[in-house]
């Protein structure tokens, strides 16, 4: 029983141990990289500012796995989510003649339904033809990858922006607000809350109750009368549409235009994110802020020792193998 | 007679369970030794140390003679003891020999000189009279004749201790008639027998020597010939039960459940049910009798909504219910056979679990009502005495009966019209069955129609006012209880053609 709590907690250390042998392979004392990431992260008014910024499209997409994660779906597709998201409010922004006071809320809504849309190709297949959900949404982030990137250097691309594969800046009126005059903005607040109606849904409803069933056996979810396709297909959606807000709080509050490679892996980022928390809503804003910190401090070493930011993949990939094999240790224990 | 094994003070622990407790056990040659308690008594635990699945936490194995240590079942075998599991170990697409040879070495290895295994194959059945197919694929056997290969495969190896754990779980009772007399003609030639079991019938028409375990803890050997059912019953559960339910009799009322000539495919596409059809009235226990696999899950979960019938009509009341899946069958209750892998989701709670048909009844505005869900929960588990540290607890923390109390608690509680209990108590302890038999017989006091389906004849016998035999998917005959004999059954679930009733 405690195993199943400690498990997060030696997979965070080994991986800090493996990554810590690495870095002093590569001639650089583990310890002191280790207090750079910190200082750095935790030092100013900037680096809590970026650490927010960091986490936040990390909640979303961590959520986006964690839902369909408790009906037992794995979407790998959160990547793909956000880049459809970050273009359907790129779409609105750009060529959308709306009131200003309507534009974010449109943006919202639209990366929100486009997000869901990419989610329920997958979801449809799984329900009905019973399509591995791994394979179709990690082959559609590829898709919506390069859907984005041909945006960009076609239809999308901006009038002033020199040749560059990028679209114009946003308005002022499709940007979200920032605070202390740092890069902490409105979308910190949307995530934040977004965990908590999750936490919510999944917890207190009747949707929450039979995802629960369906994850935790499908057989017998069916043998009580509840749809395990309904349950597959709103779960994906669900996941998708919060991707896709990752994708446009990406834009409207970091790059401010769309442009090729706006998420730095968050959507794959959300799969080790989600595992952390085994599916907690609330836990998952906790994992989240932790890969927050490897990416402000990831960048960190890189300005210092010019380690490249590849540190922080390595780390998400070794605290999800350790997390599935510690997984599997108790499993065959128990 | 000698003494071929000793088990001395065996204790064997997991975490804080002890699952043996100081065992002793005593072996003697050419005997058919029984090993009797209730599940959960410790018998397969006590095997699997002595087979070296398991390593002993305490205490010494000796076999003719020798203090031994097995660190494997593959060290087990080679000092000549064979165990043969509940659920078989062949590969299905193999032969027989083929599956006979699997990690043998003959004189030719690595090759397989096959001559050599039909020579061995014939002295060994001639020796002990078992005859069998050695081309024929695992796949086209019978249940009985995988058995068979079963034991084969152990006597190949030249063992000279046998353990067979509930080997008559799956036979018919032709087929168990079959394997006893082997068994007997096995010790004349110098085999010993250990015969796992909870069943008191068996033990005493085929054993030499019984020992009875009860909760971890040798009660005590006894001569098969100086002891009698009730003596054995009392070893194995500590106190007299009452094994005769008095069933009152019941007036029937209306048709309720009605079924027409029903066709059912299962999962591979195959026929499985083909043309079945019978009513069940109100206070009526309708007994299926039938070896599994003869067409009964799919039967069931037809009729439960739970696979979709390609020709014939299911009518509740009077009403076409064919097209509607289980959420639109909300007065058919079902307990299932497969209780942990369909009737429950073991790492939910138990209220979870309680309410996994209904929760939608504790709506309340947005939400689910979980305190009042807590408290009915709390009244459910008081009435069908599920034993649980809390509502909160995983389901799979509980044992066995309590896991069919909480499926029972779930299904009764909804005020079924109609009730499909499969297998209902198989697997559960004297008390467990007593339990579930008691309630199905309340339930159809209380006017339910009730679907009996089970393997254990003396449960049909028990409770039914009418029995059908099931075989290869279609009905052969539907007798009164009370013109029903146990030999015309057992001919009927063997594949005899129908008799008029």
């Amino acid at each position: 029983m405690n195993l199943r709590y400690l498990t997060p907690v030696i997979s965070i250390a080994a991986s800090l141990v493996f990554v810590g042998i690495m870095l002093a392979v590569m001639g650089i004392n583990p310890v002191e990289a280790y207090t750079v990431m910190f200082t750095r992260s935790f030092g100013s008014k900037f680096g809590i500012a970026e650490l927010f910024v960091k986490t936040t499209p990390l909640i979303l997409t961590g959520l986006a796995v964690a839902i369909p994660l408790r009906a037992g779906l794995w979407n790998i597709g959160a990547e793909g989510q956000l880049y459809m998201g970050a273009f359907a409010a790129s779409v609105v922004a750009l060529k959308m003649p709306l009131p200003d006071l309507l534009i974010l809320p449109t943006m919202f809504l639209a990366s929100a339904l486009m997000g869901m849309a990419w989610a329920a190709i997958p979801g449809f297949l799984k329900a009905k033809f019973d399509l591995n959900e791994i394979i179709s949404t990690l082959l559609l982030n590829y898709v919506a990858i390069h859907w984005v990137e041909y945006m960009v250097y076609g239809p999308l691309r901006g009038k002033e922006v020199y040749n560059f594969p990028f679209s114009d800046l946003f308005s002022d009126a499709a940007t979200l607000p920032r605070f202390f005059g740092t890069r902490f903005h409105f979308g910190v607040f949307i995530a934040i809350l977004i965990a908590f109606i999750v936490y919510y849904i999944l917890t207190k409803t009747d949707f929450g109750f039979s995802v629960r069933v369906v994850g935790a056996n499908p057989r017998a979810a069916e043998y009580a009368g509840i749809s395990r396709e309904r349950v597959i297909i709103y779960t994906m959606l669900f996941g998708g549409a919060l991707a896709g807000i990752a994708g446009m709080i990406e834009v409207s509050g970091i790059q401010l235009r769309l442009r090729p490679a706006i998420s730095t892996g968050y959507g794959y980022a959300g799969i080790p994110v989600a595992l952390l928390a085994s599916g907690n809503p609330i836990l998952v804003m906790l994992s989240a802020a932790l890969f927050g910190f490897l990416y402000v401090g990831g960048s960190a070493l890189q300005t210092t020792y010019s380690v490249p930011v590849a540190v922080v993949y390595v780390f998400q990939a070794l605290i999800v193998l350790f997390i599935i094999g510690g997984n599997s240790l108790i499993q065959r224990r128990g | 007679m000698e003494t071929l094994l000793e088990l001395r003070n065996i204790v064997k622990r997991f975490g804080d369970v002890i699952a043996n407790d100081h065992v002793n056990l005593e072996v003697r040659k050419g005997e058919i030794h029984g090993l009797l308690g209730e599940n959960g008594a410790g018998k397969t635990t006590l095997m699997n140390v002595l087979y070296g699945i398991y390593q002993p936490d305490e205490g010494e194995i000796i076999f003719e003679g020798k203090k031994v240590r097995f660190k494997s079942p593959k060290d087990a075998i080679s000092a000549g003891i064979g165990m043969v599991h509940q659920h078989f170990m062949l590969v299905p697409r193999m032969n027989v020999l083929q599956n006979l040879v699997l990690g043998y070495r003959t004189p030719s290895d690595p090759l397989v000189d096959v001559r050599w295994v039909e020579e061995k194959v014939r002295k060994l059945s001639r020796r002990y009279g078992i005859d069998i197919a050695l081309y024929e694929v695992v796949m086209n056997l019978s249940v009985g004749e995988e058995q068979r290969v079963e034991i084969l495969k152990a006597l190949f190896r030249d063992v000279k201790l046998l353990i067979l754990d509930e080997p008559t779980a799956v036979l018919t009772p032709k087929e168990v008639e079959t394997l006893f007399s082997a068994l007997k003609a096995m010790t004349k030639s110098g085999l010993t027998i250990i015969f796992i079991t909870h069943k008191l019938k068996e033990a005493l028409s085929v054993t030499d020597r019984i020992t009875v375990l009860r909760k971890g803890k040798n009660v005590g050997t006894v001569e098969t010939k100086k002891t009698n059912e009730r003596e054995l019953a009392r070893m194995m559960i500590g106190r007299e039960v009452v094994m005769d339910i008095q069933k009152p009799k019941i007036e029937f009322g209306s048709e309720i459940l009605k079924v027409q000539d029903l066709w059912v495919k299962d999962d591979r596409g195959q026929d499985a049910v083909k043309g079945v059809s019978f009513s069940i009235r109100s206070g009526e226990i309708f007994g299926v009798a039938g070896v599994s696999g003869n067409g009964q899950k799919e039967l069931e979960e037809a009729i439960a909504g739970l696979r979709k019938p390609f020709r014939g009509k299911i009518a509740l009341d009077g009403k076409d219910i064919t097209n509607l899946g289980v959420a639109g069958r909300k007065d058919i209750a079902y307990i299932p056979e497969d209780r942990i892998g369909v009737g429950l989701a073991p790492s939910l709670s138990v209220m979870e679990n309680l309410f996994m048909k209904d929760f939608k009844n504790f709506k309340k505005g947005l939400t689910l009502d979980f305190k009042s869900m807590e408290e009915e929960a709390r009244k459910l588990i008081e009435e069908f005495s599920v034993k649980t540290p809390s509502v909160h607890a995983p389901a799979s923390t509980l044992s066995g009966g309590n896991i069919q109390r909480l499926i029972l608690a779930r299904e009764f509680s909804r005020n079924p019209k109609v009730i499909i209990a499969s297998q209902p108590t198989r697997g559960l302890d004297v008390a467990g069955i007593d339990y579930v038999r008691r309630r199905l017989i309340e339930s159809a006091e209380k006017g339910c129609a009730v679907l009996l389906i089970s393997e254990d004849l003396d449960e049909i016998f028990q409770l039914s006012d009418r029995i059908a035999v099931m075989y290869e998917g279609e009905i052969r005959g539907i007798i009164p209880r009370e013109k029903a004999d146990y030999e015309t059954v057992g001919y009927l679930m063997a594949g005899g053609m129908e008799v008029a009733a």
